[in-house]
């Protein structure tokens, strides 16, 4: 990137020797009033969502008996916290996927990840919490006899998320685990 | 004006050559970017630095001292004693109402000073009312008995919130006059001094008048604007939209774009499902208030 600024910069300047343009004082000085005054307006605002999560299936392929693998990445928003799947305290929320029951699949495992102890200004102990991205990895059983086809698993990923003074309250995000179900013939890569 | 420009315009496409000081123009140059940049962020810093701490409290302070304290919308509960709980009844009182959760680890700390400052001024006609926003009494009750609450407390519903504004932080407390009127609206953990010094000033005023002369505490910082529901958008068929000035027509026109407009949430729901479902959702909300207005000003 840097060679491509230098080398535009020198056209625009060296090359054909344009001056350089004046900084109007004037333009400065209301760009630095409104960036002030802008500035806490758009950090005052009330976040809408504080947590996304999308589902990256290992492959869309399955084969009938074989364990489909996804991961959940959950994101969290800079200055937000959610709790850990086993919270330190009893009495807070933990992080949990859940899954719609479907009759060719079962869930075989759900492993989180380990949350990163965090002190914050309300407590008296670290919390074991999750920020920024973070990945549950997900596996599904298939039946025996799962008849070929596009399958969807519905589910949800439950949180609870507060920042460093306040809490909101328990949300959710709907995830969706799409795959196809191809018979023993064809080719299903990625699949067990 | 400059008397070289009709040389320069003689000129034509001539273009001028570096000269030999070149160098030292170039870093005089860098030099005067340099300290432009450090003037910027000077300046930048300087003005948001006083519009934080100086012009922006100045201002709500005087915002709030101006008339701008709404009556307090009516809450009806039964509190966990199975008591009926109700705002109207505390008329001629200072009230904190206190929205929090068991699960809410800032609200948990709050609580005892809440509980000391219910001790200390309930003869001078003060009471805190709890509204806990768990799914369910069970472990309010089990709360309010290992920290010794000694005030009324009820599970609240949706919309009780949302006739406070809506509660988007807990704990999220507010202040009521004995007139009835709120005074002041903190969200986040919020120090005991700055209620005890609001709910000291408010005791200390007239139960009938509205008291101009009321300071929010800023120091914690959570002091936040009071802006309650409306109930006409609260019990909506789009919940969060009036729509009292829409025609038959414009509102069937309405929920029709709302369920086919998809909301960027992360829902995967439609707008108008999205509104239904997940109430809180300011996304939805927002893409929902903005083709009702769309609606309104089509005229169709």
């Amino acid at each position: 990137m840097i060679p491509v600024v230098r080398a535009c910069r020198d056209v625009k300047f060296k090359g054909t020797m344009m001056k350089r343009p004046k900084l109007n004082m004037k333009t400065f000085f209301f760009t630095c009033i409104f960036v002030c005054l802008a500035a806490p307006v758009a950090w005052a605002q009330t976040p809408g969502q504080v947590v996304k999560a999308k589902v990256a299936m290992a492959s869309p392929v399955a084969r009938p008996n074989s364990i489909v693998r996804a991961a959940v990445v959950v994101e969290v928003v800079p200055g937000y916290h959610i709790n850990d799947h086993h919270p330190s305290l009893e009495y807070l929320i933990p992080t949990e996927v859940k899954l719609e029951p479907n009759p060719q699949v079962t869930v075989k495992d759900i492993t989180y990840p380990k949350g990163e102890p965090k002190k914050f200004a309300f407590s008296d102990a670290p919390l074991s919490v999750y920020e920024g991205t973070v990945r549950v990895d997900v596996a599904l059983q298939l039946e025996r006899k799962t008849p070929p086809g596009n399958y969807e698993v519905k589910g949800q990923l439950a949180y609870q998320a507060c920042n460093d003074h306040a809490c909101l309250p328990p949300a959710s995000v709907p995830l969706l685990f799409s795959f196809k179900v191809v018979g023993r013939g064809a080719p299903a890569r990625g699949s067990q | 004006m400059d008397l070289n420009e009709p040389e320069r315009a003689a000129g034509g496409g001539k273009t001028e050559q570096p000269e030999a000081g070149g160098k030292v123009r170039k870093f005089a140059s860098r030099g005067k970017v340099l300290i432009g940049a450090v003037l910027a962020v000077t300046v930048v810093s300087g003005l948001y630095l006083v519009n934080r701490y100086w012009i922006a409290p100045a201002l709500r302070t005087q915002a709030m001292s101006g008339g701008d304290h709404p009556g307090a919308p009516p809450v009806s509960l039964t509190d966990i004693g199975g008591k009926k709980l109700d705002l109207a009844d505390y008329k001629g009182k200072v009230v904190v109402l206190d929205f929090w959760a068991t699960w809410c680890e800032p609200c948990r700390i709050e609580i005892p000073g809440l509980v000391e400052m219910q001790d200390k001024y309930a003869k001078q006609g003060f009471s805190v009312i709890g509204i806990s926003l768990d799914d369910e009494p069970g472990p309010v009750v089990e709360f309010y008995k290992e920290f010794k609450m000694n005030y009324p407390v009820a599970v609240g519903n949706q919309r009780v919130g949302e006739l406070y504004g809506g509660i988007f932080g807990l704990p999220t407390t507010f202040l009521i006059g004995r007139d009835g009127r709120i005074y002041a609206k903190h969200t986040g953990a919020t120090s005991p001094a700055v209620i005890e010094d609001e709910v000291q000033q408010l005791l200390a005023m007239s139960p009938t008048a509205e008291n101009m002369g009321f300071r929010p505490g800023m120091a914690a910082g959570t002091s936040t604007k009071i802006e309650l529901g409306d109930p006409a958008a609260i019990d909506s068929e789009i919940p969060g939209l009036n729509l009292t000035k829409l025609t038959a027509t414009q509102k069937e026109s309405l929920k029709k774009q709302l369920g086919e407009l998809k909301c960027p949430c992360g829902c995967n729901l439609p707008v108008l499902k999205c509104r239904q479902v997940d109430r809180a959702c300011r996304v939805s909300l927002k893409m929902a208030q903005a083709e009702m207005e769309k609606v309104l000003k089509s005229g169709v």
